[in-house]
Parts: structure tokens; sequence; C-alpha cells
């Protein structure tokens, strides 16, 4: 763990980042908040000898709304967007997950391209972008491409951006107002907790609590973070009543592929994932679960 | 009661800000392994890959040949006794032809850089020869197992009886046979171990480190670099917390040797991870009791099999034995017990000192079998336990008296009528499930019949101070504050005039560890005496000044009074100082104590014992299987409280600390012997956000031997939190969970 080894390129502005990155490719980290690299680093994981720090290029720090998208700049903190009005009012999944990143000195520093970057299967940001239908912008000195995030991840720690692209924004639908969401985490204390199972869920219900859709993701049980596929189609056109919730909840368990850890067995993370999407949909049948508000004013 | 004591007293019985807080707070301190000097070394510990192995070789040449490093010792560069432990000294300074857990320190290096330091230290080439690990008590303690240390694998083994169990369980209405186990825990201090040492101009070898019985790690210095004691010092504050994981040697003894070996300061600081591989925890236990009830649910007998595991060594461990087994019977009347109680060594690391010293341990056990009884009963396990406790001039367990058991009495008279107790908690989610859940605790201060005589020292100094020295040491607990607090009490003067010198070998005489809840007892009554002394010396100074006989003085806030005029006690210190006098007063307290052990135990009993009740509050989430503690009340018989807030916080910080050891924390060592979780983010303990609704209140009390009637805080609440909690999660789960910690998965 020597900081003073390593090689720090602080580009001011994208053009420039992307062609540092053109040039050292493979041979360079990025570093966004840093608050996954320090640790890798002071773990000696790096093989890199030199970052690329990202914290200068200002242009990728914005929230835009455009028509049913938002637009996140790479360099948005979950700080930022648990202030965002926007986000707030449209895809407050969003924000519910971030609060329960780390503590507040996480969430002051760390970013969702750094959490997408990251590639953790209990990337806690990941299950609410995987519901919102979030899609990731990469680029690169010579090209730009959107993927959708629940094609971007190969499985722990990888990814399809190329060695010289940049997540440069992270788009997301508007959730619709009305709609049902949850976001729980399990994790075996309140803070700086690693999540054990984590659940994302954004319902859509008629007035009678019949699921006209219904979007599952899990983290921490797969290689990836996942969608509960199957779950989702078995919900799908069905009268919400504690029966389905049951059988929904028990439905995810099996569809998930969790392992052995030091932080809890294959078998326990089926139960939780059972406990924890019965509690969200318990909610939600009882209409104590949250509801989105909408994008109009007024509404706060 | 606060008010009145604030009459009574001006100094103490009041929350003073710590006077090191500000400082603290600031970030002004610096703490020990903030120290940097001029050209000094950093040091790196070669440490074995191998939990149990023989070394065949330990090659250095690789190592030798980075410039910069200046030495790389071994073994055989010890000039003394290549071992040390507080009780008994098993422990190599550095290994020689075996290896018994994984992280023993084999080789040191000393290099111009940390990194230097560390490249060096993984080019140093050790051979092995690998043994078997053994990673439990059954594995240890099976006939076939391979034996440790010369004596085996039981560091001690010992049977203590009263009376006839075997005609108790006869007699009995109902007897329960039950198994509880603990978790090794670490200390977690937010300040690894670490330190710095050098050479001065008179040859001294200072050694700056996070310690807590600065002449104890004088003494282990002195034996294995086989110098006089007089040829080092040994300084300890300010310590970023200890626990008791600083009780014993951490660096001490390498950073000497480095010193000593190259003539230039040396620093040696773990990493986080280090300290989790190679720093202490605290035993684990097994517990087997069989435990016998008449139908009112009058204790008969209690038969306990105890089996500490001190992982490698035995550090405290004989002693720490000695207070699980002087826990396993709790506060109660038991006339007939056997007590088999067992140390033994495995490859799990090293244990030892851990705040509460083998009671939380025993008190999991005996607390879960007194809840346990209750419920198979019927009865309110708060009643069940006013039935059964020892009162005031009772004999104790072990021969002894009970001074002061209306104070625990009281204690769960409180519990019984608080509003947790009784109020029935409405479960907002359907699966939610709450509970309450109880235990009591009690402990000794000090070192039971152990030979205990803290000396400290005050001097009158002219300019207009009362500077107070002793050797314990202010890790965070208070230990400065408190005793600041005591002498401007005795010497009425402010406490702004009081400074503190302390941990710190130079200036302060041996005033023992900071450990046991026995600072505030120890060096507060020795410091009573020192100011004493003084007080008689400048009374007959303030009678020549005017002239009188004593009888004719009164003394008043700093000042001796005769008629309408008076002289200050600095003044007095001024000409006592022109004539040459000393204006140091040192002292010594016999702490008192049986004469002799309880046959088989080295410190059986003690002759005072704080007492405590704990209430927690749970919620389980039946589907899940957490729990969330979301209050918990303690009742605390402390004797006097010098200083409410401090106490308080002693006892918060327990409680939490308590939390995570029955919650969380869950230290695992794999096939190989080697920890698996060594730092924040794989090992749990509490953050801010875990820590219920506290409420702490203490019992109207008064120790006539302590410091104007003080006991000691430091250990109490941590003792009982295991077994409440326990309670707790069964009243609201209907399941007994016997093995903290009580993690998700073994609650449903
Ligand atoms: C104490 C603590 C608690 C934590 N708690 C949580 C938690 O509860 N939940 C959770 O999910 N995570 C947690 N984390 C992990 C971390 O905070 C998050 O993953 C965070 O989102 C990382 O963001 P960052 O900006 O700090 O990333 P960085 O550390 O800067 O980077 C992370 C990774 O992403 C890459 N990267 C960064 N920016 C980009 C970019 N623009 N394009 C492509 N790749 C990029 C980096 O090369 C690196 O591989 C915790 C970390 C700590 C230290």
């Amino acid at each position: 763990m020597n900081y003073s080894q390593y090689v720090v390129h602080s580009p001011q502005n994208l053009n420039e980042a992307l062609g540092i990155l053109k040039e050292k490719a493979s041979e360079i980290r990025l570093i966004s908040g840093g608050t996954d690299v320090m640790v890798l680093i002071k773990d000696n994981i790096i093989k890199e000898k030199e970052l690329l720090n990202l914290s200068f290029l200002n242009e990728l720090r914005y929230i835009h709304e455009e028509g049913n998208t938002i637009k996140i700049g790479a360099l948005i903190t979950y700080k930022e967007l648990e202030k965002s009005k926007v986000v707030n009012l449209n895809a407050p999944i969003l924000v519910d997950a971030s609060k329960t990143i780390g503590a507040a000195q996480i969430q002051n520093l760390g970013t969702l391209a750094g959490n997408l970057g990251n590639a953790s299967p209990a990337g806690d940001s990941i299950p609410p972008l995987y519901v919102l239908n979030a899609s990731v912008k990469l680029q690169s000195a010579d090209s730009e491409r959107v993927v959708p995030v629940s094609e971007f991840f190969l499985g722990p720690r990888k990814t399809k951006r190329a060695p010289n692209e940049l997540i440069t924004e992270i788009a997301i639908e508007k959730t619709k107002p009305g709609l049902y969401y949850f976001f729980k985490k399990l994790g075996l204390r309140e803070a700086n907790a690693i999540s054990l199972v984590s659940v994302a869920c954004i319902a859509d219900l008629d007035q009678y609590k019949k699921v006209n859709s219904i979007k599952l993701a899990l983290g921490a049980v797969a290689p990836t973070v996942m969608f509960a596929v199957k779950s989702e189609k078995l919900a799908t056109d069905k009268q919400l009543d504690l029966n389905l919730v049951d059988e929904i909840a028990r439905s995810v368990s099996e569809e998930i592929s969790p392992i052995t850890d030091i932080r809890g067995s294959a078998e326990y993370r089926r139960r939780a994932a059972y406990g924890l999407v019965y509690e969200g949909l318990y909610e939600v049948l009882m209409g104590t679960a949250k509801r989105v508000s909408g994008s109009f004013e007024g509404v706060y | 009661m606060e008010e009145e004591l604030e009459q009574k007293y001006k100094s103490i019985t009041r929350s003073v800000a710590a006077i090191d807080s500000q400082s603290k707070v600031s970030g002004a301190l610096k703490y020990i392994t903030d120290m940097r000097i001029e050209n000094m070394l950093f040091a790196s510990v070669v440490r074995s890959t191998y939990a149990h192995a023989r070394i065949i070789s330990i090659d250095t040449r690789e190592a030798e040949k980075i410039s910069g490093v200046k030495a790389i010792l071994t073994y055989k560069d010890i000039p003394g006794l290549n071992a040390y432990g507080a009780i008994v000294p098993d422990a190599p300074v550095l290994a020689y032809d075996r290896v018994r857990y994984y992280g023993e320190p084999v080789a040191l290096v000393a290099a111009d850089t940390e990194e230097l330091a560390r490249e060096a230290a993984s080019l140093v080439k050790i051979e092995y020869d690998p043994l078997p690990v053994i990673r439990s008590i059954d594995e240890s303690i099976a006939s076939e197992a391979i034996a440790l240390h010369d004596n085996g694998n039981i560091a001690r083994h010992t049977i203590i009886k009263k009376g006839d169990t075997e005609r108790a369980k006869r007699e009995a209405y109902m007897t329960l046979d039950r198994i509880y186990r603990t978790p090794f825990q670490k200390h977690m201090f937010l300040e690894p171990e670490g330190g710095v040492a050098y050479i001065d101009e008179s040859g001294i070898i200072n050694v700056f480190a996070g310690g807590q019985s600065p002449y104890r790690d004088k003494l282990q210095i002195a034996r294995s670099l086989n110098i006089p004691p007089e040829k080092i010092r040994t300084v300890n504050y300010p310590t970023g917390g200890a626990f008791g994981g600083k009780d014993d040697i951490t660096v001490q003894i390498h950073l000497a040797l480095l010193a000593y070996k190259t003539g230039k300061p040396v620093k040696l600081w773990f990493s986080r991870e280090e300290s989790g591989v190679a720093g202490y925890h605290r035993t684990g236990s097994e517990i087997h009791l069989i435990t016998s009830v008449d139908k009112e649910g009058t204790l008969l007998s209690n038969e306990a099999q105890i089996y500490l595991d001190t992982g490698a060594y035995q550090s405290f461990g004989p002693t720490i034995l000695d207070v699980s087994i002087e826990t396993i019977n709790g506060p109660y009347r038991i006339p007939n017990y056997i007590i088999n109680a067992n140390l033994v060594y495995t490859n799990n690391g090293f244990s030892s000192a851990f705040r509460g010293f083998g009671a939380p341990e025993s008190n999991f056990a005996i607390e879960s079998m007194i809840n346990e009884l209750a419920s198979e009963l019927h009865l309110d396990p708060i009643d069940m336990r006013l039935k059964n406790i020892l009162m005031t001039g009772e004999e104790g367990p072990f021969g002894n008296t009970i001074r002061h058991g209306d104070g625990l009495r009281e204690a769960l008279m409180r519990a019984k009528n608080s509003k947790i107790w009784n109020s029935v908690i409405q479960n907002k989610k359907p699966w939610q499930r709450s509970g309450v859940g109880i235990a009591v605790a009690i402990k000794g201060v000090g070192f039971g019949t152990l030979p205990d005589y803290p000396t400290a020292a005050i001097e009158i100094a002219t300019e207009g101070k009362v500077k107070i020295m002793f050797s314990n040491v202010d890790y965070g607990q208070g230990i400065n504050t408190g005793n600041a607090q005591l002498v401007a009490e005795k010497m009425d003067i402010p406490l702004n005039q009081v400074e503190v010198r302390h941990a710190d070998t130079k200036y302060s005489p041996d005033t023992g560890s900071s450990s046991a809840s026995r600072s505030t007892f120890a060096s507060g009554n020795a410091l009573l005496l020192a100011c004493s002394k003084a007080l008689d010396r400048l009374k007959m100074e303030a009678c020549f000044y005017f002239g009188v006989t004593s009888e004719k003085l009164e003394y008043k806030e700093g000042r001796f009074y005769y008629n309408d005029r008076s002289v200050g006690i600095y003044e007095l210190a001024k000409s006592l100082k022109a004539r040459g006098e000393t204006l140091r007063f040192e002292s010594t307290f016999e702490v008192p104590r049986y004469p002799a052990p309880v046959e088989g135990t080295l410190e059986v009993p003690h002759v005072v014992y704080m007492y405590g009740v704990l209430l927690s509050s749970a919620v389980l989430d039946e589907l899940i299987g957490n729990i969330h503690i979301n209050q918990a009340e303690f009742y605390a018989d402390i004797g006097t409280v010098i200083n409410p807030s401090i106490a308080s916080g002693q006892i918060e910080g327990g409680i939490v600390q308590g939390l995570g050891y029955a919650t969380t924390e869950d230290l695992k060592y794999d096939v190989n012997g080697k920890p698996i979780n060594n730092n924040y983010t794989t090992y749990i303990v509490p953050s801010v956000r875990d820590v219920p609704d506290i409420y702490v209140e203490f019992i109207d009390s008064l120790e006539e031997l302590g410091p104007y009637g003080a006991k000691g805080v430091g250990e109490i609440s941590i003792i009982p939190v295991g077994a409440s909690v326990a309670h707790a999660v069964y009243n609201a789960s209907g399941k007994w969970i016997r093995d903290l910690p009580l993690l998700p998965w073994k609650v449903i």
C-alpha cells in the first residue's frame, strides 16, 4: 500500500480523458469517488500503476430530464441523487437505495458509475437501475454506445466496458406516478454493510390490486444482479392476494442462484430473499408500500 | 439523589467533560501511533503463514540484500528470555522451533521506510513442516490430539466443590442440562497496536506504545532484553482504545529490541488486518451446566463444566478462567456446586484479556440457565432472581461475605417496575415478533486475592497546580478525569488546578494496570492517601507559618485558616521548597483482599463486587431472522458515581460492544487455522445506527472501601448482554439459542 507509487492523471475535460484512456487502455485504472478503488489499492489488488482521476470532468456532473428519461452524469454522487428533486419525484427507488449505501461519508463520494464499474453482484444501486430500465452510455475517443444495464455485467467484477471506454452517463426511465416500489436490503448492520440479499421492485397494479406488470431485480444472489423473470411472469395479470405474495416470494427464492460465502450460506440467502420479497409485496398488497408521486409540480 | 450529592460534594458526582475531550475532538491530541521521530526506522513483523508448523529454517539472506534494511532479527537475537505472557510466559517473543497460530511473529525487520521494511519482510524465507491444526476445544481434548505444549493441551484444570450436588439433584423438583457456547471476540479498537521506541541521551530505552500496564510491560521488556528495568521507560498515553487487548505485550518487546539492536528510533504499527490476524481476542467458551431447583425456583445446585479456548498461548488465561469460575454461580445462593474448569490450547489465534475477562462467557451460561428455569417453572424471571440473590452479610459461594447485596436487590426492583418490563409491545408488521429479556451481572473489582499495592503520587506545584501521578492508562474510559475529580474534592480546590501526569513510568509510580475495573478503586484510593499525606504536611507548615498548634487550624478551599488569617497551599509549598523539602507525596494503598484464594484458583473471590441488571427489547423479523435491539435499560450498582456522564458512557459503550458480541461478531478460522474476518468489512461490529435507545440508572450506593464510596464501572455492562438478548429473542420467537452470536440464520 504505497499511494505515492501511482501516477495520477487528472484530465480537465472529457476529450482529454478519453485521449489518455485511448492511449493507456488497460494500463490505467479509472477513479471517481475512489470508495472502491482506494480499498483495492490498500489491499494491493490493483495491477494498474496509473490512475485516471475523473473528478475534474465537471461536464459529467449533471442530472437532466428529457421527456420520459432522466440522464445522470457519471460523476453524480449518491448524496446528489438523494437531493435531486427530479429523481425523488420520478425514480424514488434510486433515492431509497442510495440512502442504504455505506454511510454519509461514502454517499458523499461514491457514484453510480463507480458502482457499475466495480460490478459487484452486491452493488446496491444496481437492482434499482435494473427495474428503472437503465442504460449505460460508454464513450471512447472514437465511439459511443449505449448498453442496457441488464446486459452490462458479465460476472462478478466483469462488464462489457472495453478498456478504452468510459461510463459517461446513466439513463433511467421515469417511473409512472402511482406505481408501487420498494428497495430492501439485508445486511448484518444498519450502516456500512454489504448486502446479503437486496431486492428492488416496481409494481403496476390496478385499483383492484391486479398486477398489470411487475419488475423484480435481486442483488447478491447470483454472479450478477438478476431479474426474477419467472416470478415476474408468474405475477403478471394476476390478482395480488396473500397467496400470490407467498407464491411470488417462493418463486423468487427458487429462481435465484446464491452462493455460500463469509457473509452467509446459499440456503439462508434463499430464505432471506423469500422474506424480503414477501414483506415488500405484502406492503404493496396492503397499500402501505411507497408509491411514485410523479413529475407534476405541487405534488410535494 | 443527584441534587443531594451535589450539595455534599463539590467536584465529584458531577458530569464534568473529560479533561482531554477538547484536544481529542479538535484533533490536537496526538496519539502514540501519530508519533514521528527524525531518522526513525520502520519495522515490519515476519509472521507465520501456518497456524501450526515446525520451523525447519529461517533464511534472511535475500532480505538483507535490500538497501535501507537496518536490522533483521530472529530468536537468536534475543538477549534474554524468549517468552512473554502476563501470567505464564509461554509465548515466544520470536518463534524458534514451532509456530502455534497463524500470524505468530517469527522475525523482525527494521528499514528506512515502511515499504522497504515490508519488502524485506516478504523476502525472509521460512521453511515449515506443517503440523495438524487444532481448531476447536473438542479437537484439542481428544485423546489422539497432538500436544501443543509440553504440558499437553489443557493449560489449566481445576475442580472446586461445595456441598453434595448428587443429593441435591435427587431431591430437586427440576434439573436442566444445557450447553452454552460463546465465540471469540476481537477488541477492534480504532487505533491498532503500535508505538515507537528510542534510546535517549542517558541510555534509557523509551517505549511509547498503546498499552494498559506500563510497569508490567517494562518488566516483560527487561526480562527479554536482559537489562535492568531502570533502563526502560514505558509510556502508554494516549492510547486509542484497548478493552483488554493491549493489557499484555503487543509491540513493546519488539520495539525495544529493535531500538536496542539498531540504536535508532523505530516505529511499529499494525495495519487493521494485521491486528485482525495477530492481535488478541476474547476466549471462546463451551460451558455445560446442570442446574437444579425446587418447585418455587430456589436454586439447589449447579454443576458446571467450563472450557475456555485460550488459543495458542495463555497470556491471562489462568486468571480469566478464575473469573469465569467466580461468575458461574452468578450472584446467587447456591448451596451445592461443582465447577470443573479447563483452559484449553488450540491453534485459534491467541486469547487474552477482554472487558469482562471470563465473566461474559460464564454469565451467558448461568443467566440463560436462570431464564430457562424460570420459564419452565412459569415464574417471573425477576422474582426468581430476587428469591436467589445473596443479600448483605450472607456468605457468598466462595466463603466470602457479601458486602452489598441490597444494591442488586434495588436494581432488580427498579427493573421490575420499569416501563419496558411491564408494557406489551405492539408489533407494527405481521412478521415482527417482540420480546424483552433480562440478565443480571456481577463482577469483582480488581485482582481478588492476588496482592495488589497500587502506589500513586501528588505534587503541590508552586505555580498553583496539584499534579497527580499514577500509572493507569486513560485509553478513553476517563480515568484521568475521574482521578482529577477525586483529588480536587479531597484537596478542596477547583478541578482546573489539578494536572494529570499518568501512564508514564518516568513520572508516575506503579499503580498497576488499567484492567479489572480497578483503576478508580486502586489509583483513586492511593491518590486520596497521598492527598492526606500532603495535607498533613502542609498543615504542619501552616502551623509553623501562624505560630500555632494544629488544632487551631481549619482547612477550606485550598487554604488553612487561623481565625481571620489564612494561607494557601501553594504559598506553603513555596516556603517548603525554599528549604529544599519535597513537594511530592507518594502513597500506597493496600487493596482489601481475602488472605488466600479458594483452593484450585489464583484469585477467587473478590471483596468488592459491582452489579448490574440489563433489560433489552428485541424486535425479530420472523421471515428473515434478523433481530433489532431497539431499547436497553441498565440498572447499575457501582458505588458512588464520580462522574455520571462518563460512567453512563462506559455503560452505554459496554452494552453496544456486548450487542456486537451477542448478535453479529463472529470471528472464524478456516480449516488451516487462518482467521477469515479480520477487518471492519468482514468482522461486523455495530455501527452508530445500530445503537438502541439506552437508559442508564444508578442505584444509590456506597462502598465504604472505595474512594468516596466508588467501586468501578468499566466491565459491568458488557457482561449480561448475551443472556439478556438471547432471552429477549426467546420471548419473541419461543426459541432458546445457546450459542452466540444470534445470527439471523440461527434465529429462524
Ligand atoms: C465503507 C464502505 C461502505 C460501502 N458500502 C456500500 C454499500 O452499502 N453498497 C454498495 O453497493 N457499495 C458500497 N461500497 C462500495 C462503493 O462505495 C460503491 O461501489 C460506490 O458506488 C463506488 O463509487 P466510486 O465513485 O467511489 O467508485 P470508484 O472507487 O472511483 O470506482 C469503482 C470502480 O468503478 C470504476 N469506475 C469509476 N468510474 C468509472 C467510470 N466513469 N466509468 C467506468 N468505470 C468507472 C473504477 O475503475 C473502479 O473499478 C462501500 C464502500 C466502502 C468503502
